[in-house]
This record gives structure tokens, sequence and C-alpha cells, in this order.
């Protein structure tokens, strides 16, 4: 599969739109019983939004982020990303589009502890067959950005909970994706420190134009978004618009 | 991804790794040790018995009392050294025996050899040595020693004898030289030769004219023999006129192959004997070297398997941010092939100390000439089949990895 998705053909009526979702169905089997985590969303997110998804736990909000996330195809119902159909995908064309598409970051960091933090931020362009020295200086740009160059060689053991998520956010840019996708982002953090998370994803949406979707349960989040989508029960409840600058 | 990040992601969590894949390393490395152990002092003997077969005259024909295939007597070739020690009390070879068997063709020569122990004294001491008396007519042609001063026997030889030159210089105090006088059984016999050592058990022989011999040996009578050796006019021909010896021995003698009384056995024979032994021998523990590899690989899969556990999560993580089944795959394949790789090489190590400890552990026996060391070869074969191992036992556990769902992977605690 080499269809380059970052320039879908777009066939959708709304030239934006970057991720839609029409009528989407998650249902789990559980032994005799079906589960319905989600049960019909529709949800249009467009390039260069900073959307929050809002809901308390059991609300279907991660089943919404692993469809989001194009780590899930969903049971039923349509999922589009930049026009092109990718609910029937298999699993290692979803991998590529995750790869080259969306960077993801993780209420736990998610960094692989046998690797240093450098080796950790050129993760996503190894798995892209990316050359190995531009991968290293594309890498190092990335650290210093977030401002951990100094910390190039240490494990992910030996960095503050802060720090561990700012080489999640490095990483999560190495491939220059079109979707920063964060799953309680600051779920293990202090404030001060989640401040400081959100603040410099705020900037990024602003000065490089990034699309950032938010997963949370915090309400104190909604500050920073320019929509916010409640979840409940595996159905939309409302859509916020705020005015952000 | 390109291999080299296979490789070093497989490194990184080898490095990264507990105490517990360390310690699953050592099945592998007992095992390639063991084999590689093995497999070098099979190569080295076998390098050994070649040799001794170069030396080794193989138209020699031994016919022994007994039915029982007496392969360890050495023939006439190891310098009449040991000769059968009377498998059977009750059955004799004689000279009647060498008398039927003067019609078989493609007989060079024949005779009749005994042999005993018996005390010898030289110059007041006192050593029980093995005493083999031969036909000194055709001896000095047929045996394959060679002196290291003095003569062979000569026909018209008596009381004299040709000694190992274990017997000239290491069994009395004093070193028995030249024309120096042993007494055997009150008799006293002039040494006229010193035979080259052989380092067998030939080297602590005396070799003298059955005639005089049969009156130092006790028991011995004169026409019966202990041996009758015989050589065939070419090598080619031995096993043929060995078959036909037997054939003439059971008619003269009124037996048939269930009652056979004696043995007849080419030295190519005998030397295909021992080194079927040794074949079989090496199999087994070769064998036993092969159980505990597969011990080995069933530990490192057990690793393997508890380690995709541990690292569910990273898979997951991987996974989401673009790894592809294959990737996982081969990261993990890798990593259990580097497991068997330093198991491998650990275990080469262990093995070729083992080569170097063989001459400590009695191999003299085999003439003292197993070279040491490990060939490059063997080497190369121990660490092959160690990364083999380790890829067969990664393979299921890799697989099992490559499969996770991530969404399932993620979430797992």
């Amino acid at each position: 599969m080499s269809d380059n998705f970052a320039e879908g053909s777009n066939k959708d009526t709304n030239s934006s739109s970057l991720l839609k979702l029409e009528d989407v169905w998650k249902i789990y089997q559980m032994g005799e019983t079906e589960f319905a985590a989600l049960k019909g969303i529709d949800l249009t997110i467009s390039k260069g939004e900073f959307v929050i998804i809002l809901g308390p736990s059991g609300s279907g909000k991660s089943t919404l982020m692993n469809l989001l996330g194009c780590l899930d195809i969903p049971s039923k119902g349509t999922v589009f990303l930049n026009g092109k159909d990718i609910s029937h995908l298999g699993e290692s064309e979803l991998a590529t589009i995750r790869g080259q598409m969306i960077g993801f970051i993780f209420q736990q960091f998610n960094l692989i502890p046998t690797l240093n933090t450098i080796e950790n931020v050129m993760l996503p362009l190894e798995f892209q067959n990316a050359d190995p020295s531009s991968a290293k200086k594309k890498a190092a740009e990335l650290l210093d950005l977030v401002g951990l160059s100094e910390k190039a060689r240490n494990l992910p053991s030996q960095l503050s909970g802060g720090q561990r998520q700012r080489v999640a956010i490095a990483r999560s840019l190495a491939v220059d994706p079109d979707i920063i996708l964060a799953d309680e982002p600051t779920g293990n953090l202090d404030s001060k420190t989640g401040t400081y998370i959100l603040d410099f994803l705020y900037d990024l949406h602003k000065k490089e134009g990034k699309t950032i979707i938010i997963v949370t349960h915090d309400v104190t989040l909604v500050r920073y978004a320019e929509r916010v989508v409640h979840i409940r029960d595996g159905l939309v409840e409302s859509i916020e618009e705020r005015q952000n600058n | 991804m390109r291999n080299s990040n296979y490789l070093k992601m497989a490194l990184s969590i080898l490095l990264h790794s507990k105490i517990r894949s360390w310690l699953t390393i050592i099945g592998i490395v007992i095992g390639v040790g063991a084999v590689v152990g093995i497999m070098s002092l099979s190569e080295n003997m076998q390098k050994d018995m070649e040799e001794r077969l170069s030396e080794m005259d193989l138209t020699a024909i031994t016919i022994s009392p007994g039915s029982s295939r007496a392969m360890m007597s050495m023939g006439p070739g190891g310098g009449g050294g040991g000769g059968s020690s009377a498998s059977s009390e009750d059955t004799n070879l004689t000279k009647k025996d060498i008398m039927a068997l003067k019609s078989v063709d493609g007989i060079q020569y024949m005779y009749g050899q005994i042999s005993g122990q018996e005390d010898v004294y030289f110059l007041g001491e006192e050593a029980e040595l093995s005493i083999t008396g031969v036909d000194p007519q055709v001896w000095q042609y047929s045996t394959t020693d060679t002196v290291e001063s003095g003569r062979l026997l000569e026909p018209s030889d008596n009381y004299v004898a040709v000694i190992g030159s274990g017997v000239a210089e290491d069994v009395f105090d004093n070193e028995v030289g030249l024309n120096q006088v042993l007494t055997i059984a009150g008799k006293s016999v002039r040494v006229v030769g010193i035979l080259e050592s052989e380092g067998g058990s030939g080297d602590n022989s005396i070799i003298m004219p059955i005639d005089a011999a049969v009156t130092l040996i006790e028991d011995a009578e004169p026409d019966v023999f202990d041996t009758i050796v015989v050589k065939a006019e070419s090598m080619d021909i031995a096993e043929n006129v060995s078959a036909e010896i037997e054939e003439k021995l059971m008619l003269s003698r009124h037996v048939t192959e269930k009652d056979q009384d004696f043995s007849v056995s080419t030295s190519a024979s005998m030397v295909e004997t021992a080194s079927e032994m040794m074949e079989s021998m090496t199999l087994f523990l070769a064998a036993i070297a092969g159980v505990s590899l597969v011990v080995g690989a069933v530990g490192i899969a057990n690793t393997m398997f508890t380690s995709v556990m541990e690292k569910t999560r990273e898979i997951g993580t991987m996974k989401a941010i673009g790894a592809t089944n294959k990737d996982i795959l081969m990261i993990f394949m890798m990593n259990s092939a580097l497991v068997g790789f330093v198991g491998g090489i650990l275990g080469v190590i262990v093995g070729s100390m083992v080569t170097a400890l063989f001459p400590l552990l009695g191999m003299q026996m085999m003439g003292g000439s197993v070279s040491v060391g490990l060939s490059p070869t063997l080497t190369a074969f121990g660490l092959s089949i160690a990364v083999a191992v380790g890829v067969i036992s990664g393979v299921v556990p890799a697989f099992q990895a490559s499969r996770m769902k991530p969404v399932d992977a993620l979430r797992y605690e």
C-alpha cells in the first residue's frame, strides 16, 4: 500500500475536513452480551483545529480516541482521513498511516525504557525507513525544541515525569505529522508541569498550525480548546465552540 | 525499518535485560560447549586413528582361539604386544591348524605366536613383563617395528630377545643396554635389539623366538599357539583370505558357525571396529549434548514469552507510532538470535577450554598425539547452531508479539 494518505483526494464536500466520522459504532463482544462503546458518532475535525474531547470515564472517549488515531476500526460506520475511507483497512496499512500522519502523546508517556532519549525520538523516523543521519539530526532539533538537548543520552528512567512527557512530545513531532493526538497528557503530571505541556502544545498549534486533539476528563484543559466535544454514554452530547486567542 | 535498526533495538533489549535472560543463556552455553567439545574430541581422535592406520600393516590377519571376537589384540603389527590373553581355556591353535591353512591362496606367510606374563630379572630387580614368542624366520619381515639399536630376530636365534624401549629405559632402575642379559624363568636371555618407542603397550614387551619362549612361559607347550599370524599377499585380498581361512579352519576343526571356537580378524577390520566404537560413543555423547541444547532452546523460548508479555505496552506504543507487524516480529526474532549468538560465543569458549583439557583427562592412551585447540570450522558451526537455536525458540514468541492489537497492547497493565 503506497497511497500517500497525507495528500488524499479530498472528494469530501467539506474541503478542510481532516478526520470525519459518520455514524460510527464500536461494539465489543463480552461473552454472550454485546456492549456498545460508541453508538453512532458523527464528528468532523478540520485541519489546524485544537479540539478537546471531554468525557467521564466509561463515556467511550478512549474508544473514540482509538478510532481517531487509526489504532482501531469501527464496527459500523465510516471513518474518513483526508477524505479517504479507512474503516476497512488492515493492520499494516493502518500502521503506515499512523506512522506518517499521527503523533501520539500518552498519559503514561510510553517511552521505550531500553532506548535513550534521542533514540526514542528517532524511533518513529526509523519505522519510516528514514536515513539514519537525517533522523538523528531531526531528533536533535526536536530535543532542542523541547529543551532537553543535554539529556539526549539519558534513559527515560533518569528523567522526571515532565521531562519524559517533553520527550514524548518531541517523539510525536518526529515525522512531522498532521495530527497530534494526546490521551490525558497531563494525567500523570503536577499542575505546573501540566500547564507547561499544554502551553507547549498550544504554541505548536498556533505557530505551526498542527491539528491537536486532546482526549481528557480534566475540565480545566478546555480553556485551550477551540472546540470541546462532550462525550457521554457513547454519544456526542454537545459540541461547544470557544473563542480563543 | 532498516535491518541495522532492528539490530539496534534488539541489542538495546538484550543489554537492558534482566538477570533472568542471562541465566537462560547458560543452557545454550553448556549445550554449544558440549557439542563443540565432543566434536572436537572426535575430530582429533579420528585424525589420530588415521595416523595410526597409515602406519599399520593392513595385510595382517590374526587367528585367535575362542569364539569371542578378540578385537583388542592389536595383532603382529603392534610389535607382538599383548597378544590375546587366552579368551578360551580349552581351545588351542596348533601346528595342525597351520597345516590346514597351507592350501589357502594369497598367503604370503604365516606363523604361530605365543605370549604370556613372566617375571623378568635384571641386575637384582624384578618385573612382570609380557613375553611374546614369534617365528624368527618371518617375524623380521612381517613386523612394522623398527629397531633403535641392535637388530631384529634372526632365524638362528635362540635365547635372545628384542625389547621395547620401555623395557630398556623405564622398567628397571638401570637402563638395559644391548648384549646385556635378562633372566627369565632361570634362563639367561641376551638383548640383541631395542625397538623404537611407539607409545603403546608394545613398549613394555619382550619379543623372543618361539622355541625359546615356549620353555620360559608357564603353561606354554610346543606347537600350541595363542595366535596365528597370517600375512596376505596384498591389502586388497586380505578380506577374502580371511574368509577362506575361516572356512578352512571350520572344516578342519569340525565346527560350525554356531560352535566356532576360534576367530579370524584382519587388522583392517579391527581398525574398523575400533573406529565404529568410537563413532557410536561420539554419537552418544553428541546426543546428550543435543539434549542440553534442546533444554536451552526451551529456556530461551520461555524467557522470550515472558519478555514479550512484559513488553506488551512497549509493543503497543511502537505499533501506535508506526511499527508494522513485520517490524515487531523482526525486533524480537533478532533479539532471540542475539541471545543465541552470545550463548554461542560463550559456548565456544567453554568448548575450547574443554578441548584443551583433553590431554589431562587421560587421553595420552590414545598415543599422546591428540592435538588441542578448536578448528575454525567447528567454531563457526558452534556459533551457527547457537544462532539457529535462538531463532527457532524465538519464532513463536516473536510472532505472538507481532500479532498483538495495538489497542489491547496499549491498555495492558
